[in-house]
């Protein structure tokens, strides 16, 4: 037996660990389905089969649910200590459906539903338009890494996937970029599904740069058919099978001043930061050296980011 | 451990593919056999099953053809064999076929079931009917897990021959003696060959081989139904371990299989009769392969501490660079596995230390144990100590095993029968060709006009040489001559007359 550590080398026999991370803003969930009439409760009925499709894969196959609402990350699956959800529906222990398919589901459900009963907070967030998107990548990657380090001889693959519908919230900038690369050392791929709305920008280049697959669903209505030709190969599969093609990648960056997606943008070479007009770089350029003044020499190397060149953003500048 | 999953995975695929078509379509009428099913696929096959199966209506066809299906993998040589191998065995086990048009079918029934089975609809109650209620005093997992293993190596230690063991049941006698794991000795049944390589697999792929072996039995001693007995085990298999599940919902055969099993120690019944039974690890293991065997092992280690069962599912061997090899084990039937390559030096309370030697592994290459057995079973059972280790094993002592095995192989002895004496070269040639064109020549030399013919050629060659010898008396001929034939290993000659051919009367028959 051959003990693989490599993250990059699969093997037919490998384990997988899907992490899910589903974007539960209701608000964009109302709104976008009566227009297109895939409502968050069809969706997740989609992805339920989808988990299960997962799982049925692999007897070893293992999931984990996030939901990315609009001011909190939650997991939805595993939860450390569930409390019986109803003792009666555990009783009626179901003889139709195989024992783990439905734990899953009826622990994804039943917290799904907790988190809409509390609908205090909505109000009083800010940024209603977009979800938590960052703090679950986080978690995800942070589950992920505890799974890795406890299975010892490297047979878990993991892998990411979102399902979007919030456009990009350029607050959390920063923190998905981070994330993203994070991931792309981990070697752990990103899969997007665009359910929604426009193409997520930070999100295509989640997808771009840590080997994942975007899609931006054509018609709400093979949400299904969709997840199961897209986003079920596992990592073992893929390196036989034909990918979606490659679309144009969109490498927008946020200014990260103003928290505003922009076209063209001037980039500090030593701290990596993104400006959307020369004297404020500057001027932020100058505070940040007199931060760092003991031993850095000053900064000057400010760099015009046009976008339209096809530069990537971040890391390669 | 791959090559352990492997031997499984084909061991039961092999049982599957054998049955017929309307055998494999009465299977899948049950959801639970539909997911044990899919996951003995391949990856890609996999894949292609979960791409079409919500395409379409349940009964409209999928209208796609081969090349379609094709255009989904890259056109790379290794992506391309991975394709007909996954469609190969999809038609093999009737899931999808190809008809003549290029069109494939999928299986409408697996398709049913197999969506039932994801979306969790239907009646079919194919993944055991649980109790109402959870008995006041039911067995917890520990108690079971040692039910398991006691029923279980009962029947090894049994095998190994171990003194002041009970009787097995007739149903464990039967498929030990008719899968030739054991044979009728003096005055009792003693280990076989096959039994001595049956001892060194996992818990699981021995657990498989039984059963398959306890189906043949089924299907032609005990008149059962082989589907209801099939659709059982892959029951069993998904079955959760520690719950209670009610015997109501199983068919006569099934309840009759459960006794059995509950004998082989893959359920557990607090009587005969008793109205629910509790699957033990090892029925829920079933279709998993044995990695989760080893994984719940250790994550249940905690609870357990130190039991027996733990240990050696866990792992207990460390074996080093200079043919020592040190068992953490206290179980007879370990260490009387390890006898058979090992030569025992010292056995301490918790430890056995033994030397590999090159008599020792002589000894078991000649009870028909392979040296890949034996280094699976080293590296299957290692201390997960060795397991941090790349590679597991110390390169030296596997390279020695295997050495000695093929020390072993420096002569083959083939039986067979030797041809001699012929009168001419024409008559030696022309047999000669006959026998090569067949492949059953082992050896021959012209010079002597002699060559010999394996066991199966034999006959062919003997009415090839009857018959031209016939052509040739009614063709007239004459003058005599014997070619001999003789059997190199019993030495029991048996002569066939063989006329002489004159070159012209090989122009007459037509030569």
């Amino acid at each position: 037996m051959n003990v693989l550590r490599d993250a990059a080398t699969v093997n037919e026999d490998d384990a997988n660990l899907l992490v899910l991370i589903i974007d539960t803003n209701p608000l964009i969930w109302t709104r976008l389905a009566k227009s297109t009439g895939l409502s968050l409760k069809e969706a997740l009925r989609h992805l339920m089969v989808f988990i299960n499709a997962h799982l049925a894969l692999k007897h070893d196959n293992e999931v984990a649910v996030i939901a990315s609402h609009v001011d909190v990350s939650k997991f939805l699956y595993p939860i450390p200590n569930p409390h019986k959800l109803s003792e009666d529906t555990d009783q009626t222990m179901n003889s139709n459906m195989y024992q783990r398919f439905k734990v899953v589901n009826d622990q994804v459900i039943g917290n799904m539903k907790e988190l809409f009963e509390d609908l205090s907070k909505l109000n009083s967030y800010p940024d209603k338009a977009s979800s938590m998107i960052a703090g679950a990548l986080s978690m995800s990657l942070c589950y992920i890494n505890r799974i890795m380090r406890a299975d010892e001889i490297g047979h878990i693959k993991p892998r990411i996937f979102i399902a979007s519908v919030s456009p990009d919230s350029p607050n959390q900038y920063i923190s998905i970029m981070n994330c993203i690369f994070s991931a792309q050392k981990l070697g752990i791929p990103i899969d997007v599904c665009k359910v929604h709305g426009e193409d997520a920008v930070f999100l295509q280049q989640a997808a771009h740069i840590t080997g994942g697959r975007y899609l931006k669903l054509p018609t709400p209505q093979g949400f299904l058919q969709f997840l199961m030709i897209t986003f079920l190969p596992d990592r073992y599969t893929r390196t036989y099978q034909c990918l979606p093609g490659e679309e144009k990648v969109d490498f927008g960056a946020a200014c990260f001043c103003h928290k505003k997606i922009i076209d063209i943008g001037y980039v500090c070479s030593f701290f990596v930061i993104h400006w959307n007009n020369v004297q404020l770089a500057g001027l932020t350029n100058l505070m940040l050296a007199s931060v760092n003044e003991g031993g850095l020499r000053v900064v000057n190397g400010i760099k015009k980011l046009d976008k339209s060149k096809g530069r990537e953003s971040g890391g390669s500048t | 451990m791959p090559t352990a999953v492997t031997h499984f995975k084909t061991n039961i695929y092999e049982c599957l593919e054998a049955l017929p078509r309307y055998t494999l379509d009465q299977l899948y009428k049950e959801p639970a056999t539909c997911l044990a099913i899919f996951r003995l696929l391949p990856s890609l096959a996999r894949q292609f099953v979960m791409s079409l199966l919500f395409t379409q209506p349940i009964n409209s066809p999928v209208n796609l053809t081969k090349s379609d299906l094709r255009l989904w993998v890259k056109n790379e040589e290794a992506a391309l064999t991975k394709f007909d191998e996954a469609l190969e065995k999809l038609s093999k086990l009737s899931i999808m076929t190809i008809d003549q048009y290029g069109y494939i079918q999928m299986n409408s029934e697996f398709r049913e079931r197999f969506r039932d089975c994801l979306t969790g609809g239907g009646s079919h109650q194919s993944f055991g009917v649980p109790c109402k209620k959870p008995a006041s005093d039911r067995p917890d997992i520990a108690f079971l897990d040692r039910h398991a293993m006691k029923q279980w190596e009962e029947i090894l230690h049994f095998m190994v021959g171990t003194e002041s063991m009970s009787q097995p049941s007739a149903a464990v006698l039967k498929v030990v003696t008719r899968a030739k794991l054991m044979k009728e000795g003096k005055d009792k049944l003693v280990i076989t060959n096959k039994g001595f390589q049956f001892l060194l697999q996992d818990v699981n792929t021995q657990v498989w081989a039984f059963l398959i072996q306890y189906l043949d039995i089924a299907d032609e001693l005990l008149q059962m139904n082989v589907v209801e007995v099939l659709n059982f085990f892959f029951m069993l298999g998904s079955l959760e371990l520690g719950m209670d599940y009610s015997v109501k919902g199983l068919t006569d055969t099934q309840k009759q299989l459960l006794d059995d099993l509950a004998n082989f120690g893959l359920a557990y019944r607090r009587k005969k009769g008793s109205s629910r039974y509790y699957p033990t690890r090892l029925a829920t293991t079933l279709t998993s392969g044995n990695s989760a065997v080893v994984s719940s092992a250790v994550s249940s280690s905690a609870s357990t501490t130190t039991g027996e069962d733990g240990a050696t599912e866990q792992g207990f061997i460390i074996v080093e660079t200079n043919y020592k090899l040190y068992a953490y084990t206290e179980s007879k039937l370990q260490i009387s596995v390890l006898r058979l390559f090992c030569e025992l030096q010292t056995r301490f309370a918790n430890m056995v230390y033994a030397l590999i030697t090159r008599d020792s592994v002589r000894k078991a290459l000649k009870h028909g144990i392979t040296a890949s057995q034996i280094i699976s079973y080293l590296s299957s059972h290692a201390h997960p100590q060795m397991k941090k280790r790349i590679p597991l094993l110390p390169p030296t002592v596997v390279d020695q095993i295997r050495l000695w095995e093929i020390e072993r192989n420096r002569l083959e002895a083939t039986e067979g029968y030797l041809y001699k004496e012929f009168r001419n070269q024409g008559d030696y040639e022309m047999v000669l060709k006959y026998a090569t064109n067949h492949g059953f020549v082992i050896w021959f030399n012209e010079r002597k006009r002699m060559f010999s013919v394996t066991e199966e050629g034999h006959e062919h060659v003997r009415s090839y040489i009857k018959k031209k010898i016939a052509q040739r008396k009614t063709n007239g001929g004459g003058g005599s001559g014997v070619g001999t034939p003789n059997h190199q290993n019993n030495g029991s000659p048996s002569i066939l007359e063989f006329l002489d051919i004159e070159d012209e009367r090989k122009q007459r028959i037509g030569w």
